[in-house]
């Protein structure tokens, strides 16, 4: 053959080739490339887990800033509620107080009433028990010497 | 510092000694021509070797089947020692490691996305092969002709059965990736490039040879053998290593991809028509 060409050499060539890519496969292409991807995986694993919680995140701040908003509203109403409670409750003090008052005035003036009546009673009991002793004065006479010293009295008595 | 310009003067009186010993002594007579040596490093008909006794063959397969072992002794101490200890973090040879083999199989999914995996691995392996076996002429392992003369084993594709060998098998890989993707068709587009296989074959031969050539010639004479052989040797040996694996490579992945690319199917004119 031209140039020393020799077939049975290329096949052992072929042969040595074949030999030497099949376990360069097996021994170093392989298993680095499998552990490339692994570590691939690896690091995408984590990016995915920081991005999860990085919207986990994001979604917690989202509820907290709608709760922080929906807070001031319910302070809000809150207010308006004790507020309205508070006037409420003045409302029924008041009407209590005026209801006490009524009572307190409706009292004294029964009391005022139950006084003059027994005032009234005992004046009568009164004028009647000076009815009777001048009546029983006029009717027994009394003594002038007593009579004397009675309108003496009187006279001194409006002296002071 | 005077010990340092001690030790400086002791290594270039001790290079000119040898320099001075080397040219008194002089070379032995040649016991062929410039001509002849180049003559048998192309095509290997004087200089051969005995494989294991059963016949001689090129030195380039005795180059071939030790590089193959360096190849594999490497990959299993890598396999064992390396490769359970890798972190996720890479170290020195874990990133080096890493970037071979990210290397060829970027490639392969760059040039051929479709179908990869035993491209990738092929181009891995190939071009481990052509770069070590290029930088494996640097070595200058010796061995025993057939008549008992010693002959510095060449880069293994320097010979013509080994670059015909690289050049066929990536032809058969680019066919198998055409079939396997597309069949008969795929048969039809690899066949097209039907000059693929000798020109990767001699592309490889060509730039290993002329390596070989030039240093055989460098070597030849004592008076090219200073300083020189620092250029010749290593920094073209370690460039050519560089671009036939590159060119190879990527030659391979790119006719790969494009014969393995399934075709868009036709649209039949009943389809064509209801589209209307």
């Amino acid at each position: 053959m031209p140039l020393n060409i020799d077939l049975q050499q290329i096949l052992l060539h072929w042969m040595n080739l074949a030999i030497l890519t099949g376990v360069l496969y097996f021994l170093l292409y392989k298993p680095v490339k499998e552990f490339m991807v692994k570590r691939e995986e690896h690091y995408r694993s984590l990016d995915e887990e920081a991005a999860a919680k990085l919207a986990e995140a994001e979604r917690i701040k989202a509820e907290c800033q709608a709760k922080l908003d929906g807070a001031d509203e319910e302070i809000h109403q809150a207010r308006a509620k004790a507020q309205q409670a508070i006037q409420q409750s003045t409302e029924d003090q008041l009407a209590q107080a005026k209801e006490q008052a009524r009572q307190i005035v409706a009292h004294a003036q029964a009391e005022a009433e139950h006084s003059r009546d027994r005032v009234l009673r005992d004046s009568r009991r009164e004028l009647r028990k000076l009815a009777a002793q001048a009546t029983k004065k006029l009717a027994f006479q009394a003594d002038p010497f007593d009579q004397f010293l009675d309108l003496a009295e009187e006279e001194d008595e409006h002296e002071e | 510092m005077k010990q340092h310009k001690k030790a400086l003067a002791v290594w270039i009186g001790a290079t000119l000694v040898f320099l001075i010993g080397a040219l008194l002594a002089g070379t032995s007579a040649r016991t062929e021509s410039v001509q002849e040596t180049m003559r048998d490093a192309v095509l290997h008909s004087v200089n051969q070797v005995s494989l294991f006794g059963w016949r001689a063959v090129n030195p380039g397969l005795i180059s071939a089947f030790l590089v193959t072992a360096l190849l594999l002794a490497a990959a299993v101490l890598i396999r064992i020692f390396a490769i359970p200890r890798f972190k996720y973090v890479p170290g020195k040879f874990q990133l080096v490691l890493e970037e071979a083999v990210g290397l060829f199989d970027r490639m392969a999914k760059g040039d051929s996305p479709h179908r990869c995996k035993f491209l990738g691995a092929y181009i891995f392996a190939a071009g481990a092969y052509i770069f070590v076996g290029t930088l494996f002429e640097l070595l200058g392992l010796q061995a025993v002709t057939v008549h008992a003369s010693p002959i510095t084993l060449p880069a293994p594709l320097s010979d013509v059965n080994a670059a015909i060998a690289m050049g066929t098998l990536s032809y058969l890989v680019i066919l198998s990736g055409g079939i396997a993707a597309n069949g008969i068709k795929g048969v039809g587009k690899t066949l097209k490039e039907f000059s693929l296989p000798i020109s990767m074959s001699f592309r490889l031969f060509g730039a290993l040879l002329s390596g070989l050539l030039v240093t055989e010639l460098v070597y030849y004479y004592v008076s090219l053998s200073f300083v020189l052989p620092v250029l010749v040797g290593v920094l073209f040996t370690l460039l050519h290593a560089l671009v036939q694996t590159y060119v190879l490579t990527m030659l391979v992945s790119m006719y790969y991809g494009e014969v393995s690319e399934r075709g868009e199917p036709k649209e039949s004119k009943k389809t064509h028509t209801a589209q209307k």
